[in-house]
């Protein structure tokens, strides 16, 4: 199980995640949804030891074997899309940044800079990159803003057939549908309703 | 032509308006006409102590940037990154800043052989600048680009060479920019004070000793000309990197 235990996080004066618990099964799809400023970012952060919580402890995800999408696309303006792979693979595994491109429907744009991308373009090379990485876990944060629901859902499929477990935050409809399981959340501070 | 023209037009009136005053003043000796030092420049290009000058200056210039602008790039990255080297380093490359040019040759005069001077005082103007413009650069690195190279295991090479260093690129690139114009100036001015053997600044001293008005003028124009087209192929160098 990934678990959380009692986790608190804050920030200034705003508390986001109040003794939090949650425990999520590490197989198939976990989505956490709830509305903008919940706190889910701040809970996929916590699981990707990207924020330190003040209190509480997690197990069950190890961050040097975790995949991490940031809810920005957060690429390099002087990459190209294939060299946003290549990036993050090892030298031995260069030659499958097309397969890659692929997964993400971005083959005949690999030889493009971000500034050419369309939003939808970008999020789906940030995705490619982030499952190009790989994993033993990944989490998404809006990993379908901007893109259209019947690619969303090949490429959560396809994400899905990588095999690891997925846990994503989003609000949107057709990819909760595509999940496994939901937890609802509200805040902050962040809670299960 | 339309725009050769635009280009030309003020080229023409300055030249004129030296003409006139020249021909107002009547002194070669206080003020020479462009004439007179069209045909000196031309006269001095034919030797080939000229051309000698000219190259061992220019030598002199890029050595100063070959030492200054790297130096100025790394005390960037070490008071960037270590605040003792920063509370140490910092004000010394401030005070090397404000100190006038020729406080530093005089100084310099006492401490290196008189050969290397202008070099040294050529590094000594483009290290700060480049300082200055590469640590504004570190200052403004995106921090959720480096939050995204931990994340994604990024060793501190490939944060260097994928983040860092592109992102720099551009604030390097006006730094040495800027730190060019001053390198040359400063260069010469150190050739003046303290004259090599070969330098166009000794060439400027001795047509001021020798009361050579038209000489001065003629190798204040090569100065210029030269300066400015070495920006622009720098700036055109520059700019080529920095596509993509």
């Amino acid at each position: 199980m990934i678990k959380l235990e009692d986790i608190t996080v804050r920030y200034g004066e705003k508390l986001v995640l109040d003794r939090f618990s949650l425990e999520i099964p590490p197989e198939g799809l976990t989505a956490l949804s709830g509305p903008s400023g919940c706190g889910k970012t701040t809970l996929l952060r916590v699981l990707a030891g990207l924020t330190r919580p003040g209190s509480g402890a997690v197990s069950g995800a190890d961050p040097a074997k975790t995949a991490f999408l940031f809810q920005e696309d957060r690429l390099l303006p002087w990459r190209t899309a294939e060299q946003h792979i290549t990036d993050v693979l090892p030298r031995a595994r260069r030659g499958e940044a097309g397969r890659w491109l692929d997964f993400a429907e971005l083959a005949d744009e690999g030889g493009a800079y971000p500034a050419a991308l369309s939003g939808g373009m970008a999020r789906r090379l940030a995705l490619a990159r982030c499952a190009a990485l790989g994993g033993e876990l990944f989490l998404l944060d809006e990993p379908f803003a901007g893109v259209d629901p019947d690619r969303a859902a090949r490429i959560l499929d396809r994400l899905r057939g990588l095999g690891a477990p997925i846990v994503l935050a989003t609000h949107q409809p057709q990819v909760l549908a595509g999940c496994d399981r939901i937890v609802a959340l509200d805040g902050p501070p962040l809670r299960r309703v | 032509m339309n725009r050769l023209l635009k280009r030309s037009l003020p080229a023409v009136f300055w030249l004129l308006a030296w003409a006139l005053a020249a021909r107002w003043v009547g002194l070669d000796l206080l003020l020479p006409g462009p004439l007179a030092v069209g045909a000196r420049l031309a006269a001095l290009a034919g030797t080939g102590g000229f051309w000698l000058s000219v190259g061992a200056t220019l030598g002199r210039v890029f050595l100063g940037l070959a030492w200054g602008a790297p130096a100025g790039a790394a005390l960037a990255f070490a008071t960037h990154f270590s605040p003792w080297a920063d509370r140490l380093l910092s004000p010394a490359v401030r005070v090397v800043r404000a100190t006038p040019v020729v406080s530093f040759i005089l100084l310099v005069y006492l401490w290196v052989p008189r050969g290397a001077i202008p070099w040294v005082i050529a590094g000594l103007m483009v290290l700060p600048v480049v300082w200055g413009a590469v640590s504004a650069g570190l200052d403004g690195l995106d921090e959720k680009l480096l939050e995204l190279a931990r994340a994604y295991r990024f060793s501190r090479g490939r944060t260097l060479a994928l983040i860092c260093l592109p992102a720099l690129r551009p604030h390097f690139a006006a730094g040495l920019s800027t730190a060019f114009g001053l390198a040359w100036k400063s260069g010469v001015a150190a050739e003046v004070l303290c004259p090599p053997v070969q330098a166009i600044g000794s060439r400027i001293q001795q047509a001021k000793a020798a009361l050579e008005t038209p000489d001065l003028f003629a190798w204040t124009l090569t100065i210029v000309a030269l300066s400015l087209a070495l920006e622009k192929l720098l700036r055109r160098g520059l700019g080529r990197g920095n596509k993509g």
